[in-house]
C-alpha cells in the first residue's frame, strides 16, 4: 500500500524521494530540534492517484504533446487547459480522508476547530535547476478545513503546469520520469515580523555572518520581492550587529479579516521606517541559524517568522531550509594566492615583493 | 599628471592667512613653507592635516618633532629598507599646522629594485625580532640616560680649576657641545624609534588582509582584538595608579585626593603622618619609570612627563578612588580580554579550511610577535625620551634667561633650533668677551610676537585635506594604518567639506551606541575638563589619557585608523568610538547632544543647541 501521507516530524532526508525536498528538510529541522510549525506532508504517490482518477494522465500527455516550447502562446494556451482538466477532477477520496484524518491532528494538537494553514507545493530535487520554478509554484496560506487544504493542494499540483514549468521541461526535452510533487501542510504562524536569513554572506560568502532580511507580517512581502526589508548583518562570533539598513517597509501581508487567505495592506508610520527587529530578536535569530547550519552541515537559506503572540524563544518558527549553492567561496582566489606561503613571503607581498612558490 | 577636474580639497597655495596672522612663515623652516617655485608639484598632490601627531599650531623650536621623525621614517623606509612602493612622508606648514604627503615609487622596474633590497632586510629582521627587539631596549634605555645626563654648563665668571689644570674643555666648547649633542640624541632616539615600526605595522597589515580575503565581512576590530597585547607596557602606568589608589583606601589616605586639591596638597598632607608617608614610598617606588608617562604624545614642549606635571596621575587616582568607593571594578579586566582574543581567534580559525587556517595562525603568530613593538615604543620613545629632551632644551633656556637673552626659560621653545643655537653661540662669545650681548633687545620681541602668533593660529581650523585627490589609492601601508588614509575615508572628509551635515561619518573604532553631551578637546591641557558621561572629542588621542576613558560614554576623534590609541582604549574599555572623522572638532561644540554609532562609524549631531 503506497503512503499518501505522513506528519512532518517522522520525515528525514530520505523520504524527499517520495515527499518532495520541502517536506523531508522540515522533517530533519524538527529531528534537529529546530522549533518548526507543526504539520504533514502529502506524498507524490496522492498526485500520481490524482492523475490516475478518471482519465487525467492521458488527457494531459494529449494536451502537452507537440506544443512548441518557444511557441508563448500556445503554451500558455495548453498550461491553461490543462488547469481547467485538473481542477474539474476532485481530489481522489483515499487522499482526501489521509488529509482529513491529518488536519483533524493539527486541529486537535492547536486546541482550534479549523486551524489556518500553509499549504506550499515540495517538489523532488529542491536544489536542481528545476527549483529555480519554486517560485511559480504554488504557496497557499491561511487555509481553513480538509476541502480548503484539498483545494490548496490541487492548486499546488496544477502549478506543476505553469508555462514556465511547461516550457522548460520540453526545452530540457525531459524524457524521463513524469513530473511528481509532494505537498507539506503546516499550522500557519501568524507572523508579526518574518524573513529570510543566510547563514554567510549571500554577496562574499563569509561564512562568519548571517545575514537577515526582515518586513512586518507575513512572509510573503519579502520572498516575493515586493517589499525593501530591512537588512541586517551580523557577526556569528561576536554575535555584534555589524551593518543594520532599515527599510521603507511600505506594505505588508496580514490574514484576511475574513479568516481565509492574506490581505496587503499598507505600514503606517512609525511602524514603516523602524527597524522591524529588535537585538533581543536578532540574537534569537542568529541562535537559531546556527542550530540549522549546524544540523546540516552546510550553509543554509533559512525562511523564518516570528509570531505575533507568544514570547521568544518560543514564537520563533523556521518555515523553511534550503542550502545556500549560489554564494561564491569567500574571497577564493585571494584566499588561495595566499596559502601554502610562508608568513615571510606574505608580508613581503604586502610591502609588494611578489612571493616566490617552490 | 596634470587634471582638469575640480579638486574637493582646496588649492594648498589658495589657503589664506587668518587675520592677524600675517608673518607666521617666520617659525618655520623655509622647506616647510609651500612657495610658487614648487606650485605646480605641490597642487597635484594630496595633502591631509596630520591632526594626529600635530593638532596645534607648531611652535617654532617643536617643529624639531616633526624633522626628526620625517627624516627617521623615510630614512628608513626609503633608503634602508627600501619599501617597494612607498619613499618618506613629506610636509609643508601651513597657517601653523602640519600637512603632510606620503611619496609613492609608481615605477615597476625601479619597484622590483627594491623589493630586492626589502626581501634580504626586512627578512634579517622579522628573523631575528626577539634578539635585536631586545638589543633596541637597551640602546634606548641607554639613550635616555645620556639624554638625562647630559651636563649644560653654567657660565661662572671664572672657569673652574679643571680647565686650566686637567685640560678640561672650556665652558663655550662644553655648552655648544651639549646643545648639539642634544639635538643628536634626538634624531638618534627617532632613528631608533622608526627601525622597527615600519615592519610592525607590515606584519600586521599582512595579517589584516588575509582575514579580510578569507573572511570578508570580519570587523577590523576583531582583527585588532586578535592582535593587540594584553600585558602591554604602556598600560602599565595606568595600572599602578590604580593600584596606589587602592592602597590609599587600605591605609585610610583617601581623603587627602578630595576634590579641588593640587597634588602638592596632597602631598604635603599625606607627609604629616605615619600612613601617608607609607603611600607617598609606594608612589615614589612607583615613579621610575612609569611616571615618565606623557599627558601627550611628546610631539609638543608642553607635552610633559607625569614627573614633570602630577596633575594627570593625581585626578587619576582620585577617579580610581571614586570607583572603588562606589563598588566599581576598576581592574583592566585582563582575564576577559585574553579569554575574549583567544575565542576571537579560534572561532575565526575554525570558519576556515585546513589550509587557509595554518596561514591564518602563521600570521597571527608574526602579529603577536611584532606587535609589542608597535604598542611599547611609544612609551620609550614619545614619553620617556621626549620628556627628558625637553626638558634638557628648558636647561638651555634657563641658561639664557640668566643672561637675560629670554625674559623666561620657556621661551627658549619660541625660536627654532637654529635660532637657539645662535643664541647661545652669541651668549658664549659675549660672556668670554665680556662686551655688551645684542641677545636680550634681539630676542624677546622676538618670543612675544610668536607668542601671539600661535594664540591667533590656534582660532583657525585647517581643513582636513588639500591638494588633489589622487587618482590611484595610497598603498603605503603606514598611511593606512597609522592615519587611515583609505580611498572611502578621502571621499566622505570631500563630501563633509561640501556642506553641513547633521552627520560625520569616520572608521567604526569600537562597538555599541551611545548618546550624551560632547566635550571637544583639542588641547591636551583640557582633558581635566572632560565630566563623567560626556562623549570625548578630539583631534587625536594619546595612551597618556587612559584615566579618562572609564569616566567618557563615547569617543569621536579628527584622525585615526582602526589601531589608533583611541580606537584601542575604547575598545578595552567597551565604550564606543569613531575615529578619523576628519572634522569632528570643527563641527561640533562643547555641550552639544550627539549620537555616537561606533558599530556602523556614524556620528550624529542631535541639536545644535549650547548648554545652558
Amino acid at each position: 500500500m503506497t503512503e499518501l501521507a505522513r506528519a512532518l516530524e517522522q520525515l528525514r532526508a530520505p523520504d524527499e524521494e517520495r515527499y518532495g525536498g520541502k517536506s523531508a528538510s522540515l522533517g530533519e529541522l524538527i529531528a534537529g530540534g529546530i522549533p518548526v510549525p507543526p504539520g504533514f506532508a502529502v506524498s507524490t504517490a496522492a498526485f500520481e492517484a490524482f492523475l490516475a482518477a478518471g482519465s487525467l494522465r492521458e488527457t494531459v500527455a494529449e494536451l502537452l504533446a507537440g506544443v512548441d516550447p518557444e511557441d508563448v502562446g500556445a503554451v500558455t494556451d495548453a498550461s491553461a487547459a490543462v488547469a481547467l482538466a485538473m481542477r474539474r477532477t476532485p481530489v481522489p477520496e483515499s487522499v482526501s480522508a489521509e488529509v482529513e484524518a491529518h488536519y483533524a491532528a493539527l486541529a486537535a494538537a492547536s486546541a482550534k476547530r479549523q486551524p489556518p494553514v500553509a499549504v506550499r507545493s515540495s517538489a523532488r530535487g529542491e536544489d536542481s535547476a528545476e527549483a529555480t520554478f519554486a517560485g511559480q509554484q504554488e504557496t497557499y496560506l491561511w487555509v481553513r478545513g480538509t476541502d480548503g487544504v484539498c483545494e490548496a493542494i490541487r492548486g499546488c499540483w496544477i502549478s506543476l503546469y505553469s508555462p514556465e514549468a511547461i516550457s522548460y521541461r520540453a526545452r530540457m526535452a525531459d524524457s524521463g520520469s513524469p513530473p511528481a510533487m509532494g505537498v507539506a501542510v503546516q499550522l500557519m504562524v501568524d507572523a508579526a515580523v518574518s524573513g529570510v536569513m543566510f547563514t554567510c554572506s549571500p554577496l562574499t560568502g563569509d561564512p562568519s555572518v548571517v545575514a537577515i532580511n526582515a518586513s512586518w507580517g507575513l512572509g510573503l512581502g519579502v520572498v516575493g520581492g515586493e517589499v525593501t526589508p530591512d537588512d541586517f548583518l551580523i557577526s556569528k562570533v561576536s554575535r555584534e550587529v555589524l551593518r543594520a539598513t532599515i527599510a521603507d517597509k511600505a506594505v505588508e501581508y496580514v490574514p484576511d479579516p475574513g479568516g481565509r487567505g492574506t490581505h496587503r495592506v499598507a505600514v503606517a508610520e512609525p511602524r514603516r521606517s523602524a527597524a522591524c527587529l529588535d537585538a533581543e530578536q536578532l540574537r534569537a535569530l542568529v541562535a537559531t541559524a546556527a542550530g540549522v547550519e549546524r544540523h546540516f552541515g552546510a550553509r543554509q537559506d533559512v525562511e523564518w517568522a516570528i509570531a505575533r503572540t507568544g514570547s521568544l524563544p518560543e514564537n520563533l518558527f523556521v518555515l523553511q531550509s534550503r542550502p545556500v549553492t549560489a554564494t561564491a567561496k569567500a574571497g577564493s582566489q585571494a584566499v588561495a594566492d595566499r596559502t601554502g606561503l610562508d608568513a615571510m613571503s606574505l608580508v613581503l607581498s604586502t610591502f609588494g615583493v611578489k612571493p616566490q612558490r617552490d | 599628471m596634470s587634471t582638469t577636474k575640480k579638486s574637493a580639497f582646496p588649492s594648498p597655495l589658495s589657503i589664506a592667512t587668518p587675520a592677524g596672522c600675517e608673518g607666521w612663515e617666520e617659525m618655520y623652516p623655509y622647506y616647510a613653507l609651500l612657495s610658487e617655485d614648487r606650485r605646480e608639484a605641490d597642487e597635484q598632490r594630496l595633502w591631509f592635516w596630520n591632526s594626529m601627531h600635530f593638532p596645534e599650531p607648531m611652535p617654532a623650536f617643536d617643529v624639531v618633532a616633526i624633522d626628526g621623525p620625517y627624516y627617521a621614517l623615510a630614512n628608513w623606509q626609503n633608503r634602508v629598507f627600501a619599501i617597494p612602493p612607498a619613499m618618506g612622508i613629506d610636509y609643508r606648514i601651513v597657517n601653523g599646522y602640519v600637512f603632510i604627503t606620503p611619496n609613492a615609487v609608481s615605477d615597476p622596474e625601479l619597484i622590483a629594485e627594491r623589493a630586492a633590497y626589502f626581501g634580504e632586510r626586512a627578512g634579517y629582521y622579522f628573523g631575528h625580532w626577539d634578539e635585536l627587539y631586545g638589543r633596541w631596549r637597551e640602546k634606548m634605555e641607554k639613550l635616555i640616560a645620556q639624554i638625562t645626563a647630559l651636563e649644560v654648563p653654567q657660565l661662572e665668571t671664572y672657569e673652574e680649576d679643571a680647565v686650566a689644570f686637567e685640560d678640561r674643555d672650556t665652558a663655550f666648547v662644553r655648552v655648544l657641545d651639549s646643545y648639539n649633542l642634544a639635538l643628536r640624541m634626538h634624531e638618534q632616539m627617532w632613528q631608533h624609534h622608526f627601525e622597527f615600526l615600519l615592519l610592525g605595522y607590515g606584519a600586521y597589515l599582512t595579517f589584516s588582509d588575509f582575514c579580510k580575503s578569507a573572511l570578508p565581512e570580519i570587523p577590523d576590530q576583531h582583527i585588532a582584538q586578535m592582535v593587540s597585547g594584553i600585558d602591554v607596557l604602556l598600560f602599565r602606568p595606568d595600572t599602578e595608579l590604580r593600584r596606589l589608589a587602592k592602597l590609599a583606601r587600605e591605609a585610610g589616605v583617601d581623603g587627602s585626593f578630595s576634590n579641588g586639591r593640587t597634588p602638592e596638597d596632597i602631598i604635603a598632607e599625606l607627609g604629616r603622618s605615619e600612613a601617608g608617608r607609607t603611600w607617598l614610598a609606594a608612589l615614589e617606588a612607583v615613579k621610575d619609570p612609569w611616571f615618565n608617562m606623557g599627558s601627550g604624545d611628546g610631539f609638543y614642549h608642553h607635552h610633559r612627563s607625569w614627573l614633570d606635571d602630577p596633575s594627570i596621575p593625581f585626578s587619576a587616582i582620585r577617579g580610581h578612588i571614586d570607583a572603588l568607593a562606589e563598588g566599581r571594578d576598576t581592574e583592566r579586566p585582563t582575564e576577559h580580554l585574553t579569554a575574549e582574543r583567544n575565542r576571537l581567534a579560534q572561532e575565526y580559525g575554525a570558519l576556515l579550511d585546513e589550509a587557509a587556517r595554518a596561514t591564518f595562525n602563521e600570521l597571527l603568530g608574526l602579529s603577536r610577535t611584532v606587535f609589542p613593538y608597535v604598542e611599547e615604543h611609544k612609551f620609550f620613545c614619545e614619553y620617556w625620551f621626549q620628556s627628558r629632551f625637553f626638558n634638557k632644551i628648558r636647561e638651555f633656556g634657563a641658561l639664557l634667561a640668566t643672561h637675560g637673552f629670554l625674559r623666561d626659560g620657556e621661551d627658549v621653545f619660541q625660536l627654532s633650533r637654529h635660532e637657539v643655537g645662535e643664541a647661545l653661540e652669541e651668549l658664549v662669545l659675549t660672556w668670554a668677551h665680556g662686551g655688551p650681548p645684542r641677545g636680550p633687545h634681539h630676542w624677546p620681541p622676538i618670543v612675544e610676537r610668536r607668542r601671539a602668533l600661535l594664540e591667533r593660529l590656534r582660532e583657525w581650523t585647517p581643513p582636513p585635506a588639500m591638494g588633489t585627490m589622487p587618482t590611484e589609492a595610497i598603498n603605503d601601508p603606514i598611511s593606512v594604518m597609522l592615519w587611515g588614509i583609505t580611498p572611502e575615508r578621502l571621499q566622505s572628509w570631500a563630501s563633509a567639506m561640501s556642506g553641513d551635515s547633521t552627520t560625520l561619518s569616520g572608521a567604526a573604532a569600537s562597538p555599541g551606541v551611545a548618546e550624551g553631551l560632547a566635550r571637544v578637546v583639542r588641547d591636551v591641557h583640557e582633558i581635566t575638563d572632560v565630566q563623567p558621561g560626556e562623549i570625548l572629542v578630539s583631534t587625536v588621542t594619546s595612551p597618556a589619557w587612559a584615566p579618562i576613558f572609564p569616566k567618557i560614554r563615547a569617543a569621536v576623534t579628527d584622525i585615526g585608523g582602526i589601531m589608533s590609541h583611541a580606537a584601542i582604549v575604547c575598545r578595552e574599555y567597551g565604550v564606543p568610538a569613531v575615529v578619523g572623522t576628519g572634522r569632528a572638532t570643527a563641527e561640533i561644540r562643547t555641550g552639544q547632544r550627539l549620537r555616537v554609532d561606533g558599530t556602523t562609524g556614524v556620528v550624529t549631531l542631535l541639536d545644535d543647541e549650547e548648554p545652558a
